[in-house]
């Protein structure tokens, strides 16, 4: 973990501009066995210091690859110095965003490392049941990813604090042939935030998981192709999560709205059916964590929660201080930053769709002729909120059961459109958290969602 | 410390530790990074770099560590934490590094950047936008200098270094008719040099015309089985799809490569050659070692629909018992056909002008589906509309199969040489 030695060069913010100063390690530790092969066995750490100055709407940045008193005052003089230059070439002259708080933010939990070996130990323990309980298999892949970031951060008018964000992942992967030769595939991720010993000290406790993946993949060996067209569907909850934060989030984070989202026309108005409510959680839900907390942002404002839809209504965005200024609103502590040499830039948490009243049983016994879509292997959105999600986990409803697996496929829609078309949603969320968002820099982020029935486009053959 | 001196300090710290068997890359690089926000100049950012990456292998067994300190106890932390890792691992002969490939010093591209002229190159692709196009919104652009030195080194002698230096600039776009706005696209080139504006790079302008033209797309109503013209950053996309599916080096290890003994077989239309060209004049800076330690080499992979070889490095080929692959990067290049893109698009009776796909991964059976993006529907032989809400579903072997036509036009930006490409046999379905 990072000691704080940069405290003191606070002192050497410039006056009549807002800076932010912050050390900042990312650590990584990686390992991945192809069919039993140790293909990655690697451990990294890149640490470093950087300072963002704001000069009335015009921004400076840098950053250098050491964790040194000096390179803090290096930093924040060539901020300093980039920010008045380019606001020499830029004619930008907006007010400063207002203060909204100080303080300091206590360091909210602690990175615990394991040692390589137990690393390894853990993946050839589980590797080993996947060979000798499903030797059917074509090939199976256990991948072991653990990364962390540490952050101090200091700021000329705004909140300080050290926050740590540490999580690991169990990735297991299996292939598998259907009759005719042609190979499949399906993935489960265990983990979460934390380390090692929160979660694989017993490895198996994952075999329950492991097993009820084989299972869906010798369905899916068994698969059908979805019948291309516009459908009835119930989305699982990860796939509620996808939705969450692909369809809706993306064009609600307030430099996309500024670039011409969708939700820009669309604050204050009907962009969903009365039963769909989104929130971007900081760190708390229901009294509970979520899984990728967020206390204290990278422009020093602490974090709460930012409410994106209520009731099917649009009521914000995600903003970083200056976007929250223009919309006049307070900053709900979005801007965060992946590694020291990136700059805040606007990013989901947690985005998760509220739950519902009813069971996940009723929703798929209401289907007469339709598709249950499981899991989602990626995804993605457009500014009109387009969207797109590949499904590697499905199945036909038929008459209000359940029938054969479906090989992947893609859907997609329009938000605010399809949202529109929920008509029922389940008592319970599921939350995933092991993955990265791409906007300029990778950002690990949270999202989930119930159970719920829409109508959708569904591709095919 | 300069950067050779770091190399002999690693050195001694690895002799030291007593591994005698290891390869490492350490490097210092610089970023000067402008960044565009709705057409203005926002934010201007400076990253100094370092990087340290090494493998080290003890009685076959093999770690690697990471990090960016490259201080004494920077460097005694990182081959500590390599060689724990490399204990810890099983043994495995198949790991390995290049053998010797001697000493040679690769000079690419601009070392010393022109950062004001950078900055007007920029103001004057904004200018010629804003006035040429006015209907368009630069959402986002990014306009980088990148330099690096860079040290690499093996215990069996080899030993390159690098200097080398780019500009790049790219944008996020969009078109607005003040009610209507279009969904996002996106390109960007990289450059050795200024001296070409930046809106005749690439395929820059190409990217603002489309876009213009798709303020009011047509949402198409049914299926149809026709024929895809994919823009050269598609075919782009598609035939690193292709590559990673059927001939990258995890299918060939786990064995569900369905091109698995396919080598010297025709897998692909005669229409479609494809190569690894890193010395290929157009690439800016292109690949001159391998992450294995090989001195890089031009590489076809497909020649005229022949399958020359898998992707597999160096552990890859050890493993399979196949041919290693010297070229582990990405300077695609696509040979041209013998028709225009007009020509093309004349011969086609229905199908789309695919910009971009938006879909799942594919997996090893090649099966894709996703949203056509930024794409316009063809019609007897001309294109009609601009598309929104409209699938494409098919297989990525049979894409390729299926080739109808290369174009005579090439897209160089400055990373990949690619034509448009044509294939029939593709479901296009709206809503």
């Amino acid at each position: 973990m990072l000691q704080d030695i940069i405290g003191a060069k606070k002192d050497l913010f410039a006056e009549g501009v807002q800076t932010v100063l912050r050390a900042h390690e990312n650590r990584t530790r990686q390992v991945a066995l192809l069919k039993g092969n140790l293909i990655r066995n690697n451990r990294s750490e890149a640490a470093g210091i950087s300072a963002r100055v704001n000069n009335r709407g015009t921004f400076g940045f840098a950053s250098i690859a050491e964790y040194t008193p000096e390179a803090a005052e290096k930093v924040i003089r060539a901020a300093t110095e980039n920010a008045l230059s380019l606001g020499r070439h830029s004619g930008r002259n907006i007010a400063l965003p207002p203060s909204v708080g100080t303080g300091t933010v206590a360091l909210n939990a602690e990175i615990v490392d394991t040692d390589q070996k137990t690393i390894i130990d853990v993946c050839r323990t589980v590797d080993n049941y996947i060979e000798k309980k499903y030797p059917d298999l074509t090939s199976r892949t256990v991948i072991y990813t653990e990364d962390s970031q540490d952050r101090i951060i200091y700021s000329s008018d705004a909140c300080s604090g050290h926050l740590v964000t540490p999580r690991c992942y169990i990735y297991v992967m299996m292939s598998a042939e259907t009759k005719d030769g042609v190979p499949v595939e399906l993935f489960k991720a265990f983990g979460g935030f934390g380390g090692l010993k929160d979660y694989f000290t017993d490895p198996e406790s994952l075999y329950p998981g492991i097993d009820e993946l084989y299972r869906k993949l010798m369905d899916k060996k068994e698969g059908v192709y979805a019948e291309t067209g516009y459908r009835t569907v119930v989305l699982g909850g990860m796939m509620g999560g996808m939705l969450a934060h692909e369809a809706v989030g993306h064009t609600v984070e307030a430099d996309l709205v500024r670039g011409g989202s969708v939700a820009g026309p669309n604050l204050n108005r009907q962009v969903a059916s009365e039963l769909v409510n989104l929130v971007d959680f900081a760190h708390t839900w229901q009294g509970g964590t979520v899984p990728l907390p967020v206390y204290l942002d990278d422009e020093g404002t602490k974090a709460e929660d930012a409410p994106l839809i209520r009731n099917g209504i649009l009521v914000g965005y995600m903003n970083d201080r200056e976007s929250a200024a223009e919309y006049g609103v307070r900053p709900a502590g979005n801007a965060r930053a992946w590694a020291f040499s990136d700059e805040p830039i606007i990013r989901m948490r947690n985005t998760c769709i509220l739950p519902g009243k009813n069971t996940v049983e009723e929703l798929i016994a209401s289907v007469d002729d339709g598709y249950y879509l499981v899991n989602s292997g990626n995804g993605q959105a457009d500014l009109t909120g387009e969207f797109m999600f590949g499904v590697t986990c499905g199945y036909e409803i038929k008459n209000g059961k359940l029938g054969r697996a479906l090989l992947d496929t893609t859907v997609t829609g329009v938000a605010f459109d399809m949202l529109k078309t929920v008509d029922m949603v389940s008592n319970e969320v599921e939350w995933s958290s092991s993955g990265f968002c791409g906007k300029k820099q990778r950002m690990a982020v949270g999202m989930g969602g119930p159970h719920m029935r829409c109508k959708i486009m569904i591709g095919g053959r | 410390m300069e950067l050779r001196e770091t190399t002999a300090l690693l050195d001694g710290i690895l002799r030291e530790q007593g591994i005698g068997k290891y390869t490492y890359t350490l490097s210092e690089s610089e970023k000067q990074e402008l960044n565009i926000e709705n057409g203005g100049f926002k934010l201007l950012r400076t990253v100094f770099g370092k990087a340290g990456s090494l493998k080290v292998f003890t009685d076959g067994r093999m770690g690697s560590a990471s990090g960016n300190d490259l201080t004494e106890a920077g460097l005694r932390k990182l081959a500590g934490a390599a060689k724990t890792a490399a204990e810890s691992a099983s043994e495995d002969p198949c790991h390995d590094i290049a053998p010797d490939q001697g000493k040679e010093v690769f000079r690419q591209g601009e070392y010393k950047p022109d950062l004001d002229r950078f900055i007007e190159r920029i103001r004057e692709f904004l200018e010629t936008a804003a006035k040429e196009y006015p209907e368009v919104r630069i959402m986002s652009g990014i306009g980088s200098f990148d330099r690096w030195h860079r040290i690499m080194r093996n215990t069996n002698g080899t030993e390159f270094e690098t200097f080398a230096g780019q500009y790049g600039f790219s944008i996020e776009i969009c078109a607005s008719d003040g009610e209507k706005t279009t969904g996002l696209d996106y390109t960007g080139v990289s450059m050795k040099d200024l001296d070409t504006p930046f809106m005749e790079l690439g395929d820059l302008r190409r990217h603002l015309e489309d876009i213009r033209k798709s303020i009011s797309p047509e949402t198409l109503q049914g299926k149809f089985t026709g024929t895809v013209v994919m823009t050269p950053g598609c075919a782009g996309e598609f035939l690193s799809m292709l590559l990673s599916n059927y001939i990258g080096e995890g299918v060939v290890i786990n064995g569900t490569s369905l091109w698995l003994d396919k080598v010297g077989e025709k897998v692909a239309s005669e229409k479609l050659t494809v190569s690894l060209k890193p010395y290929d004049e157009r690439i800016v800076i292109g690949e001159r070692a391998t992450a294995n330690g090989f001195r890089s080499e031009d590489v076809t992979l497909i020649d005229r629909g022949v399958l020359k070889t898998h992707r597999l490095s160096l552990y890859g080929a050890n493993k399979t018992g196949r041919p290693v692959v010297k070229n582990t990067g990405g300077d695609l290049v696509a040979e041209p056909g013998d028709k225009t893109l007009a020509e093309i698009i004349a011969g086609v009776d229905r199908g789309l002008l695919l910009g971009g796909f938006s879909g799942g991964e594919p997996g090893t059976n090649g099966e894709f589906s996703g949203v056509a993006k930024n794409s316009f529907l063809i019609e007897n032989g001309e294109i009609r509309c601009a598309v929104t809400e409209t699938m494409v579903n098919g297989n990525l072997e049979d894409v390729f199969r299926r080739i109808r036509a290369v174009s005579k036009e090439l897209l160089c930006d400055g990373d990949t040489v690619m034509p448009y490409i044509a294939a029939d046999g593709i479901v296009v379905s709206g809503k």
